[in-house]
């Protein structure tokens, strides 16, 4: 009974390290592309078009009600403290630090990197990607280079935006409900917003967007089965990304905290 | 120019190619004939590398291609045209740009002379005026004739079809098969035909193999296949009125 488990046990991680080094190979090849110069410029821009216009309401939606939501939260717990006035820093230093990256990378996962692993998928179960090869094109470089590096660019835009409409839902709470004025309320926002802050919250979307390119871009090629495949490669690399994103977050928070304080 | 030997693939544990040695010279039409599920599609995959086998070797011009990396077989597929069975074309690609991609990919010839080339090719499949529309507006039939004038518009070396006259009606059918026999005459190009198409393809063939269970059954030209014993292949090939 015990061995039999252990068995598994074994397989599952082996499955994993396998998989660990495909992607990792995966990845090699991207950059051999990208140091080649194979760099298809006006399909990135098509591909940043779609995927950031993807998911550009969900992001505003979000990041609206977060911000709403953060002031909200903030304005009873200071209140306790008898600190209103730190409204605004709270609400700032959050979105910009954390939830800016965190959310919007989620929700891009969810509409973008989903729209990414179900295009492939689709294109390698009916024989589109094989179409490719046979005609001598490499796919990574025709359709899957294009897409990871559009993540790259559309994901750090998208959370910038994020992080000022979130600002602005909590303007817009503290202002109406706590008779603290917009320039006040600006002015300790930008105040209280260092350089660290906002680099190193940039610096965590840019290493999320290769993660979310690489990996939906893996499972969409890798996509076998027919229709169903599709269905479950994308699941998979929605739900592979998410975690990954999570625990990446958390790992290099640290690493940029004890770096640079 | 082909040469294959000992080929072997498994899928799931089941042997669906069985120890295949085949010889297709330079020029030559040949013709691979069998039911449904009895390995065409995949023999025809392994040809260019498409699939690897699990044993065996497969010489193009003298060189194996077995153990060649991804990279080079790229290259050589240049020179080849292979048509999918459901035509595999791009479907967020409209015809025009489906049969231009080849062509602005690996040559540098510009606009005018791409449209040139594209409006020649879909005049040999007797689609003319279809650029604009997109492969979902097209039928199964029309899409598979677009894949044959992608496959050829480069004029390859080597030409392999899987299936290029199903679900088309007889007459396409015909003018199909006539219009691969002629780009095999006229341009030398050595063309492998997969399909159980034995009206149209029977006749015109320079030689014809049955694979039956992943194996040849038989080999020849068609006399030789027509007067065969073999119970297989007096069934298959006598079910079909040649
Ligand atoms: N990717 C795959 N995974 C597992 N089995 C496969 C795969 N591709 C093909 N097979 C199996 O190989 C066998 C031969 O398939 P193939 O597609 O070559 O048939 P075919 O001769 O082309 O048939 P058809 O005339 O219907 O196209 C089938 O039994 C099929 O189940
Ligand atoms: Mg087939």
């Amino acid at each position: 009974m015990f061995k039999k488990y252990l068995e598994i046990l074994g397989k599952e991680i082996i499955y994993f390290l396998h998989l660990c080094g495909r992607i990792i190979y995966f990845i090699f090849d991207c950059c051999v592309l990208i140091l080649n110069k194979r760099i298809r410029m006006p399909q990135v821009m098509t591909q940043v078009y779609e995927l950031g216009v993807n998911a550009f309401a969900m992001v505003t939606i979000a990041a609206l009600a977060t911000g709403m939501v953060l002031a909200v939260q903030a304005a009873v717990v200071l209140n306790r403290f008898g600190a209103t006035e730190y409204i605004a820093k709270l609400v700032s230093l959050s979105l910009v630090r954390e939830l800016g990256p965190v959310l919007t990378s989620l929700i891009f996962i969810g509409k973008s990197g989903a729209k990414i692993s179900a295009e492939l998928g689709a294109m390698s179960a009916n024989e589109q990607i094989l179409a490719t090869r046979a005609l001598g094109i490499d796919p990574l470089d025709f359709l899957g280079l294009s897409r990871i590096l559009a993540c790259i660019i559309a994901l750090p835009i998208l959370v910038f935006w994020c992080e000022i409409i979130g600002i602005f839902g909590g303007m817009l709470i503290t202002v109406l409900q706590e008779n603290i004025s917009v320039f006040s309320f600006l002015s300790q926002t930008i105040d209280s917003i260092r350089m660290v802050d906002f680099i190193g919250g940039m610096i965590k979307t840019i290493f999320f967007s290769i993660l979310i390119g690489v990996v939906c871009c893996f499972k969409g090629f890798n996509t076998s089965g027919g229709s169903l495949g599709v269905g479950k490669f994308t699941t998979e690399a929605v739900a592979l990304s998410s975690i990954l994103v999570i625990v990446a977050n958390f790992l290099l928070t640290k690493i940029i905290i004890n770096i640079w304080g | 120019m082909i040469q294959i030997k000992n080929l072997i693939k498994y899928f799931d544990g089941k042997k669906v190619l069985d120890d295949i040695n085949l010889n297709i010279n330079t020029g030559q039409f040949f013709t691979l004939m069998g039911g449904s599920g009895q390995g065409k599609s995949v023999f025809l995959q392994h040809i260019i590398g498409l699939l690897k086998p699990d044993k065996g070797s497969i010489y193009i011009d003298g060189q194996d291609i077995v153990p060649l990396k991804e990279k080079n077989l790229l290259e050589i597929r240049r020179n080849f045209g292979y048509l999918f069975q459901e035509g595999a074309l791009f479907d967020y690609m409209n015809i025009y740009d489906n049969l231009a991609l080849p062509v602005r990919e690996h040559t540098t010839k510009d606009d005018r002379e791409i449209s040139i080339l594209i409006k020649k090719a879909l005049e040999e499949v007797e689609l003319s005026g279809i650029e604009q529309k997109f492969p979902s507006q097209l039928s199964v039939g029309m899409r598979k004739r677009v894949g044959l004038a992608r496959a050829i518009i480069l004029q390859p070396k080597l030409l392999l079809c899987d299936e290029p006259t199903s679900g088309l009606d007889p007459a396409t059918g015909y003018a199909i098969s006539c219009l691969i026999l002629k780009l095999c005459r006229e341009l030398k190009t050595t063309t492998i035909v997969v399909t159980h198409d034995v009206i149209n393809f029977f006749d015109i063939s320079d030689c014809i193999a049955i694979i039956h269970e992943g194996r040849i059954a038989a080999i020849g030209t068609k006399d030789e296949i027509r007067k065969s014993e073999d119970e297989l292949i007096r069934r298959f090939v006598i079910n079909h009125p040649i």
